[in-house]
């Protein structure tokens, strides 16, 4: 009798026991989903945040502007538009391209630099260094993977254009028209930087200063995906390789490469969606005027204009951080416009990231 | 190799030479790749020499603990630096419960329904797109989403405070005590710290907390300096008064020693033959004379002690009154009070602004995808025997999870989580789109005060013009990189005991 009862209290209390852990486990879970949850509405408010008010930048009725007066932009101005001038008075273009190739000057310099730098070094990094030398090389690359970017800017503007750039540690004396040195009013001569190689002149502000910090930024990124990508690639192929009697250049560039080409493509659209999307280096320095773009000129010629690196550029997120830190009034033209032009920013980068991602997925090789 | 050439003599110099060329475009490559990879180890030992050789000199304790100045030679890092702090704890307190749940929801609990799969697959690729998402970005959506709150509760707060339909300024001076200045209304630009200017109307609270007792209109504040003449024409009067005072009790003392013997109408007799000696238009006259009056009479019956210290309190009395009275508008006496903000840390209102609170909020938006991956990875690492092995002892799934899976991947996580945060000390974007330009010079005092943050401060100073405040962004950078390299040190410690442990 009291063995059943026993069981009987045993198996009620356990009972009891097993509903109230379903029910916490019930709430465990809700709250696991309600987590990821924000995570999709981060995603879901950027995109709702932007959208809305690009729409609302394209409104037919217009917007003020900082001078009072009502200005109208449709999508068509915005996205296929050669000029941007919207803070200036007179007539204002709010045609996005200019901010697009400023953009893509400052990216352009930075991959020139990044992509095949990094790429070699991810390839000496796997392939060639003994574990010794690779365990103190990493942690460097770490250290500067881990710099902040305002920290690159500020190199950019006190060391890369400067001395790197402008050459500004050798002055040359300045001549007028007719070749004879300017002095001023004490009788010194004047005296400029000379430019790089002594030729070039370059501004104080300039798309190749600022792409060369943005490549320095993205270089440790470039070299530790392009390395893992490498890294994964079987043994067994290298092996057949040197079976083969192929050297060990041989095998890193016509085996390991090849086979890590997946992973070494997404980590340069990764490495791309970085510099397209960096702010605070472009922000301190590449400067703040907007590319030129001619309208009725062919395509050579917008080529060639735009194609100047040693000119002041504004990128997209340049613009940005212009309006944000006060050039705009709430609720004016100029204000919508930076939604706009952050909309399109977003889609880029979202687009790069998404292809890398899926070239990763799709195209990988898979060897087990 | 070529010891096992074949034997023909022209096969195998061909052969020996093809395989020196092969060999030496292996060593010309092997060369320029290791150079592009010191090319890397170049970049940052000048990138370091730079920013040392310009931004030693600045760094000093008084740059560490000095507030922010519109003179570099006065500016430090102090506000920011407790910026940086308040922002990357609240970025820390949010990020790691929101990113560690969602982690363990996606690693731990695949669902078996088809469509809940496809949802769970679709969170997976969106965490992972959503760490390729520019920080400015993130910068735009926290602005929208916690400093303006879409616009759902009315206009942004600020450290202004309501009292009825109008807003306030609030001033403190150097004896603490509170003064209401009238704004235009609740937007800030934040000016804390701002002296007030003389001739502004202040108005005071009342002794119950918040609300306005007596206008003061147009009070004015003085240095030392400057009322030193009006002190000395006072201290004159107060002579006279003084004698006057001292004559009337010696004649109510009627030339004996002993005690005063004076009656109220006396003492009264006496006060006001003093206060007229000193010749005051004193409004407070009035209590300075009934105070005065009670003294005297009090008297009666004092030894000769008590009398000299009732004289001078009386004395004393007088002249706080005729300062406090005479002075007209005299508030204090030294430096004007400066603007304030005197909530308690905990403060909260909706919307959050452009506050600390806010910007740890976005700052947790742009690490959260990788606190998740992170987590995801160091989940992913703990062997399934671990899971499976409380499964079997009929735990349940949540209790494999918490008792074996969660404890095992704890010091990846922590590692992952510091990385992020280290990654949040550095970012500047989303602050900058927050904060604007506003010059803060004072470190934050509630969860709604407006507030720097180190890389916003170095961007800032990195934009001025003059050489000085390039010498000191790059003392605070160094600063910057101090805690960024403690962080980094912290995390690769935690990696190393517990990879020692397992």
């Amino acid at each position: 009798m009291s063995d059943t009862n026993v069981e009987i209290a045993d198996l009620l209390g356990t009972r009891r026991s097993q509903s109230a852990q379903a029910f916490r486990e019930r709430l465990i879970m809700a709250s696991l989903i309600a987590c990821a949850g924000i995570t999709v509405a981060i995603t879901l408010g950027i995109v709702i945040i932007l959208l809305t008010q690009t729409i609302a930048f394209f409104s037919p009725e217009g917007h003020l502007d900082g001078q009072g007066e009502v200005s109208v932009v449709s999508p068509a101005d915005f996205f296929f538009g050669m000029e941007w001038n919207p803070l200036l008075g007179g007539e204002k273009h709010f045609g996005v391209w200019p901010l697009i190739i400023g953009t893509l000057k400052v990216a352009f310099v930075a991959m020139a630099f990044a992509l095949p730098i990094g790429l070699i070094s991810a390839i000496w990094l796997s392939e060639y260094a003994k574990p010794k030398i690779r365990n103190f090389i990493k942690p460097i690359i770490e250290v500067l993977a881990g710099i902040p970017t305002v920290v690159f800017g500020f190199f950019a503007i006190t060391f890369i254009t400067p001395y790197l750039l402008r050459w500004e540690w050798w002055r040359v004396r300045i001549t007028d028209e007719n070749g004879n040195y300017v002095k001023d009013e004490s009788g010194n001569y004047l005296t400029e930087p000379a430019g790089l190689f002594g030729i070039f002149d370059i501004e104080v502000y300039n798309a190749l200063g600022a792409g060369l910090a943005v490549g320095i930024m993205c270089l440790p990124i470039v070299i530790s995906l392009s390395e893992d990508a490498l890294r994964a690639v079987p043994k067994a192929l290298r092996e057949g390789s040197y079976g083969l009697g192929a050297s060990k250049f041989e095998t890193s560039v016509r085996v390991v490469v090849p086979a890590a080409l997946s992973g070494i493509s997404a980590a340069f659209l990764l490495a791309i969606a970085r510099a397209v999307g960096e702010t605070m280096i472009v922000a301190l320095a590449a400067g703040a005027s907007p590319v030129k773009l001619i309208n009725q000129g062919g395509l050579w010629d917008n080529i060639t204009s735009a194609g100047a690196l040693d000119e002041s550029v504004l990128p997209m997120t340049g613009y940005l951080v212009k309006i944000f830190t006060g050039d705009a009034a709430h609720g004016t033209v100029e204000y919508y416009s930076s939604y706009a032009v952050a909309f399109t920013l977003f889609i880029i980068t979202l687009g790069l990231v998404v292809l890398g991602n899926l070239i990763q997925r799709r195209f990988r090789e898979k060897y087990d | 190799m070529a010891d096992q050439a074949p034997s023909s003599p022209q096969a195998s110099s061909l052969t020996v030479r093809s395989i020196d060329k092969r060999m030496r475009s292996n060593t010309i490559f092997n060369g320029i790749c290791l150079t592009a990879t010191l090319l890397a180890l170049v970049i940052l030992v000048v990138l370091l020499a730079s920013i040392l050789s310009q931004g030693l000199g600045s760094l000093s304790l008084k740059f560490i603990t000095a507030l922010n100045s519109s003179d570099p030679h006065k500016a430090g890092i102090w506000t920011s630096l407790v910026g940086t702090m308040v922002i990357c704890l609240i970025c820390a307190l949010s990020a790691i419960p929101l990113g560690v749940g969602t982690a363990v929801l996606i690693e731990e609990f695949k669902p078996r329904n088809r469509y809940l799969l496809w949802l769970h697959g679709i969170i997976d690729t969106n965490i992972r797109n959503l760490a390729g998402v520019p920080s400015i970005v993130y910068g735009i959506l926290g602005v929208t989403a916690f400093a303006t709150m879409f616009g759902l509760f009315g206009p942004m707060n600020s450290g202004k405070i309501a009292i009825g339909q109008s807003w306030y300024d609030q001033y403190q001076g150097e004896d603490k005590q509170l003064y209401y200045v009238k704004a235009d209304g609740p937007r800030d630009e934040d000016e804390q710290g701002k002296p007030a200017e003389k001739g502004m109307t202040l108005y005071l609270p009342t002794d119950s907390g918040i609300g306005l007792g007596k206008e003061a209109t147009a009070l004015q504040w003085v240095t030392e300096e400057e009322i030193a003449p009006r002190v000395a024409a006072i201290e004159e009067e107060l002579d006279a008064f003084e004698d006057a005072f001292r004559d009337g009790i010696s004649e109510a003392r009627d030339g004996r020693r002993g005690p005063v013997k004076a009656d109220k109408a006396k003492a009264e007799a006496i006060v006001d033959a003093s206060i007229e000696a000193g010749t005051w238009k004193n409004p407070d006259t009035s209590e300075l004379r009934e105070k005065l009056v009670g003294l005297v009479s009090g008297l009666d019956g004092k030894k000769g002690v008590e009398l000299i210290k009732a004289r001078k309190e009386a004395i004393n009395i007088a002249i706080d009154s005729e300062y406090a009275a005479r002075m007209e508008g005299v508030i204090t006496i030294g430096a004007p009070p400066v603007r304030v903000d005197t909530k308690s840390w905990y403060h909260l209102a909706l919307p959050f602004g452009r506050g600390v609170l806010a910007g740890g909020l976005t700052l947790m938006l742009v690490i959260l995808p990788i606190v998740i991956v992170a987590s995801q990875e160091a989940l992913r690492a703990v062997p399934g025997s671990y899971r499976q092995g409380a499964l079997a002892l009929g735990a349940t799934k949540w209790q494999s999870v918490s008792k074996t899976a969660l404890p095992a991947a704890i010091p990846g996580i922590c590692t992952g989580t510091i990385l992020a945060i280290s990654r949040a000390i550095g970012e500047a974007a989303p602050i900058l789109v927050l904060g604007g330009t506003g010059f803060i010079t004072s470190p934050p005092r509630n969860l709604m005060d407006s507030f720097s943050a180190m890389p916003m401060t170095i961007f800032q100073w990195t934009k001025e013009p003059e050489a000085e405040f390039k010498t000191i962004a790059a003392g605070g950078i160094i600063v910057l990189l101090i805690v960024l390299l403690s962080f980094n040190a912290l995390a690769i410690y935690i990696r190393q005991r517990s990879s020692k442990h397992q």
